[in-house]
């Protein structure tokens, strides 16, 4: 997902959140009722996937196995030399490449949109991308945090 | 004006005696009008259907309180709560939390939620954890050197020491987090983080006056955390965060 670059400003003010950045807050948080009435909520369960549960897959393992294995160690030395240098000048891509299995396990869940607020494209949301309908995403994922004083 | 029959769909709760400003549509195109009673103002939509397509009408949903929010303190009740009628929104909402509803309300006026949350640059964070952990830079050693069909095992432990490694650096950098706010907000809700690489997900409660400063925390922890962790500032909001029986049960603690 597209991050913009880091300038001195940007953390200057709270950026307006879109929807993309609010979802998990307005899916897990809020007033509950008791006694609601069920409705059918179509593509729920793929707003709700619980991203623990990918993480703790073999698959997760694999590709998270796959992504320690890609990086390049001599260019992780942190001696600021001439041949680190060139080595990131020609392995550009290597962050790209990398970057891969955590954001995947993302895109499932949010689709991977930064909302761009113009609702036409809800739809690609619903179904086909299901991964797991269990329940167990249900859970409350937040811990409350006090000062203990 | 409203079907009392008919089930209704409820975005939040609003003080009465302030007019929450209230967009044409809600969910599933429905107009957003008001039910009274004793001082509070439910957001409600009459629902003709008995379903609801989710991507959709969580967007409908933020955006009936985003514009409530904007004008009066709403109390955003949890995405998809239908109430049988008008008559039910009273009595099983209005009517028997209307003590806990007002106080709710009193308390969250002029407060707004902030968020922020922590990235981690995925190469970065792979780095550090190979660099620092010799079980790992091992793993990974043994598995480089071996074929692909031989290495299965070898790579599911590798991939579970990483994922592990990862939670510890959650758990140590959320606490380091949290320490850069302190006293910077009324109350702070830590979540789990739900983007995969989410390193925190922090939800602080400030008076709107207060917005401004606190930039400087921000910033301050954005310095401290480099290039490992990007953070991301978000707000203001509405607080969703804060509307749950925990905070109900009293004043904040500290401030």
């Amino acid at each position: 997902m597209a991050v913009g670059t880091p300038s001195s400003g940007y953390l200057e003010r709270p950026k307006p959140s879109g929807l993309a950045d609010v979802i998990e807050v307005i899916l897990d948080k809020g007033l509950v009722i008791d006694a609601y009435v069920r409705v059918s909520l179509i593509g729920i369960e793929i707003l709700t996937i619980d991203a623990r549960i990918v993480i703790a897959s073999v698959d997760t393992y694999l590709r998270f196995a796959e992504a320690v294995g890609r990086l390049n160690l001599a260019e992780a030395d942190d001696s600021q030399g001439l041949p680190e240098l060139m080595e990131s000048m020609t392995s550009g891509g290597a962050k790209s490449k990398t970057s891969g299995a955590l954001e995947a396990v993302k895109e499932k869940i949010t689709g991977g949109d930064d909302d761009d607020d113009d609702g036409d494209d809800d739809e690609k949301k619903t179904p086909s991308r299901s991964r797991r309908s269990s329940g167990s995403s249900s859970g409350s994922s937040s811990s409350r945090r006090r000062k203990s004083s | 004006m409203a079907d009392a029959e008919g089930n209704v769909y409820v975005y939040g709760v609003a003080s009465a005696a302030e007019r929450a400003r209230l967009p044409d549509a809600g969910v599933a195109g429905a107009g957003v009008r008001i039910v009274e009673h004793d001082g509070l103002a439910a957001l409600v939509s009459d629902l003709d259907s008995g379903t609801l397509v989710a991507a959709r009408e969580v967007r409908a949903h933020w955006r009936v309180i985003e514009a409530a929010a904007a004008s009066t303190t709403v109390l955003p009740v949890r995405f998809a709560t239908v109430l049988a009628g008008d008559r039910a929104v009273v009595d099983q909402l209005l009517e028997p939390q209307a003590d806990r509803l007002t106080e709710l309300l009193r308390s969250l006026a002029g407060r707004v939620q902030l968020a922020v949350k922590g990235e981690y640059d995925e190469e970065v964070l792979l780095r550090e954890i190979v660099r620092e952990t010799p079980a790992v830079s091992a793993l990974r050693e043994r598995v480089s050197t071996r074929p692909e069909a031989a290495s299965y095992y070898d790579r599911i432990r590798l991939g579970e020491l990483v994922s592990g490694e990862i939670g510890r650096r959650r758990t140590r950098d959320q606490r380091m987090a949290l320490a850069a706010f302190e006293g910077h907000a009324e109350s702070i809700v830590a979540n789990e983080p739900r983007s995969a690489n989410g390193a925190f997900d922090l939800a602080f409660l400030v008076s709107r006056d207060k917005v401004d400063a606190f930039g400087a925390p921000v910033r301050a922890l954005s310095e401290a955390l480099g290039d490992r962790i990007r953070l991301r500032y978000l707000g203001p909001l509405p607080p969703y965060s804060f509307v749950d029986e925990q905070r109900a049960q009293g004043a904040p603690s500290w401030a």
